[in-house]
């Protein structure tokens, strides 16, 4: 990084079924918290960039740059990223590069989305618009459907079994007990992932993130210094289509994201306390945990056996447990990222969010140490 | 709304239809059981295929039996097949290529990408000769495959070597470029000899086979990179109902061709000996024996064995 850039705040809503807010009053309530929690006022706000997939497809808005620049009395410049599933942490790194080119001095990043309006066969093709629509649409391919695949070829390479991936959700579940924004605040059992519904062979609903409504605002400036600062920020890109990957148990955007922001941040993932990894599947975290360096190859699930880890993986729930508002969700990493390392008092965290099979994939690492 | 699918989607796809009906092998596979709108309410079997060709694509499965463990059937072939896929919104009949699940049959049953014809023998038993007659006449089906050598060029060359330094040869062997190398000690120097997978690769777009002079180190490399089973191998032998009828008749063309030394003479003899008693003592590497009395007729047994291939 060329310049200090603090998060100087920070504020999520819960996530879940909003049936009694759109994307206005649920990106209103994010910013409120997000100003609330840091030491600017509204005014203070250069820039608003917010992060959102599906707007235009469930919603019929497009257009969220100047409808949350109208949130604030100043009405400041604003822009509209997105980046599928990873959406929320481009905006992040969209907002770094503006403070660190100098132009803004506080920037507002906000991820939204509103998934409930539309029905859920909408979602799911609307979410394919993160593959490839001309190679993997076509066939009938859905999400699930493609980290089904991945989820196979994981366990015919590595053996890993039904039993022990179901660890994942139960104890993303576990984690979220404790997480107020979190849309399920229910434990589950290994045995009730692996014996809920069949969604993609594999893969069973208790595997599967679920559709959420939810919004998730930071504010980041290098003019209010706060005690975290952002260490890193990096983005690696990919294929779109599963058709054009050469490894199924792999993703290359992420070790190559991980590779550059270990070298911008100058610590090692030894240094790192708190992940909070991009869990849309249960088998994605475990090839995440990998990817990133916290595991070697086909060994990611150790991690979720050890009594003790290391680190904590998706101490908030992740996005199992916490919900999946697609764009939100890369914001919201940071907020719980921050939150887990100001209860711990450790020095660094990861937020790590990507969007399709990886096709974009981000890192943040936050650092804590600046008090 | 269901998937995209006007026409223009529709007419870009469907071009693509020509380039997948291949066979392949599964790489991976899932079963949806709710499949997206328009694809109907049954559980849907769809692949990660890799086609004959190199290339990926997904697909549509068909498998024989749908409570198969899915986990045993990553690697197994599929065969295309044109079926209508679905009808859309406006009632246009969609079809699409999809594949039927070989199930037992295992990649390593494939059929692989070509055949190659390989000369084996001792050295003046009339490979380079043969080969040269054979892909003359047969020009349209067989093509010579360049040797890559250290070997200090000759005047007596042909088009047949590629000349590289010692360092070149080592940085292609790195690179896993040769698919087959060897050495050949020699008195005065020691000369390797390989050959490109590129060239072999690039006969075999051209729907041709290719044909190779090999030894034994050769002829094991080739087999080790693409299968035996997609090797041709013949071993020519010189005229002769003895050994030492076979090595005179060696010696005599040695020394009626000019090409050697006395010094480079006794030394081809020395490995003939050893080709000679290999020939006999390695039988499974041959898929036939051809002595070498008579040019024409070796030409039209070879051409015969190819007619065959390509019938395959």
């Amino acid at each position: 990084m060329t310049a200090d850039i603090f998060l100087a705040g920070a504020g999520q809503t819960a996530f879940g079924e909003h049936w009694d807010r759109g994307l206005r009053e649920l990106m209103d309530e994010a910013v409120d918290r997000a100003i609330a929690a840091s030491p600017c006022t509204a005014l203070d706000i250069d820039f608003v960039i917010v992060a959102n997939m599906l707007a235009e497809f469930a919603n019929a808005q497009a257009h969220l740059g100047a409808m949350a620049a109208s949130l604030l009395p100043h009405r400041p410049p604003a822009i509209r990223v997105e980046a599928a599933c990873a959406s929320g942490a481009v905006a992040l790194h969209t907002a770094c590069a503006l403070l660190e080119s100098g132009r803004c001095e506080t920037v507002l990043v906000i991820g939204v989305e509103k998934m409930t309006d539309a029905d859920p066969g909408v979602i799911a093709t609307g979410l394919m618009g993160a593959a490839d629509t001309e190679r993997d649409v076509p066939v009938g391919m859905t999400f699930p459907g493609i980290f089904g695949m991945i989820a196979l070829r994981y366990m015919h390479e590595y053996g890993l079994s039904r039993e022990d991936l179901s660890l994942v959700s139960a104890c993303h579940h576990d984690n979220a007990m404790e997480n107020p924004f979190a849309q399920f605040h229910r434990r589950i059992t290994r045995e009730a992932v692996s014996g809920s519904t069949m969604v993609a062979d594999p893969l069973r609903l208790l595997d599967c993130s679920p559709i959420s409504d939810g919004a998730a605002a930071c504010i980041l400036s290098t003019k209010h210094r706060s005690p975290t600062r952002i260490a890193a920020s990096q983005i690696a890109t990919d294929t779109l289509s599963i058709t054009e990957r050469d490894c199924l148990t792999s993703f290359p955007a992420t070790r190559e994201a991980a590779r550059r922001a270990w070298k911008e941040a100058g610590i090692r993932p030894e240094d790192i306390s708190h992940i909070e990894t991009h869990d849309c599947f249960s088998i994605a975290a475990v090839i995440n945990l990998e990817d990133l360096g916290f595991a070697a190859p086909g060994k990611g699930i150790g991690l979720y056996k050890m009594a003790n880890p290391p680190v904590t993986v998706n101490g908030s729930g992740g996005l199992k447990a916490c919900g999946h508002p697609v764009a939100a969700t890369g914001v919201k990493q940071i907020c719980d990222t921050a939150k887990q390392l100001a209860a711990s008092g450790n020095r660094y965290g990861l937020a790590h969010n990507f969007g399709g099979i990886a096709a974009t994939s981000c890192i943040h690492i936050l650092d804590h140490g600046n008090s | 709304m269901a998937i995209p699918d006007t026409a223009p989607i529709v007419y870009r796809t469907h071009r693509r239809l020509q380039h997948k009906m291949q066979a392949g092998t599964i790489l991976s596979l899932t079963t949806i059981v709710h499949p997206p709108t328009g694809f109907g309410v049954k559980p849907r079997s769809v692949g990660l295929i890799r086609l004959d060709d190199g290339s990926r694509i997904c697909g549509q499965l068909i498998l024989p039996d749908p409570h198969a463990d899915s986990r045993a059937l990553i690697g197994c072939r599929v065969q295309p097949c044109l079926r209508l896929h679905r009808v859309n919104e406006q009632g246009l009949r969609i079809y699409d290529v999809a594949y039927d699940v070989l199930s037992g049959v295992r990649d390593a049953d494939a059929p692989f990408p070509g055949y190659i014809l390989a000369l084996t023998g001792p050295s003046g038993v009339g490979k380079t000769t043969i080969s040269e007659a054979l892909t003359r006449i047969a020009s349209q089906y067989a093509e010579r495959v360049p040797i890559v050598t250290t070997r200090v060029p000759a005047a007596s060359d042909n088009e047949e070597y590629v000349h590289v330094t010692d360092g070149e040869f080592h940085a292609m062997e790195t690179a896993g470029k040769l698919a087959a190398i060897t050495q050949i000690a020699s008195t005065a120097e020691d000369r390797r000899y390989g050959y490109r997978s590129a060239d072999i690769e690039r006969i075999w777009q051209e729907r041709k086979i290719p044909v190779v002079v090999t030894e034994m180190h050769l002829l094991q490399g080739l087999a080790a990179r693409y299968g035996r089973r997609a090797i041709l191998s013949c071993g020519l032998l010189p005229p002769g109902r003895s050994r030492r009828m076979m090595l005179s008749c060696l010696l005599h063309r040695l020394r009626t061709r000019g090409r050697d030394s006395a010094e480079s003479i006794a030394d081809r003899m020395k490995n003939a000996e050893g080709d000679l008693a290999l020939l006999h003592s390695r039988g499974e590497l041959f898929d036939h024996m051809i002595v070498n009395d008579d040019l024409d007729t070796v030409v039209s047994t070879l051409q015969g064995h190819m007619m065959e291939l390509q019938k395959i």
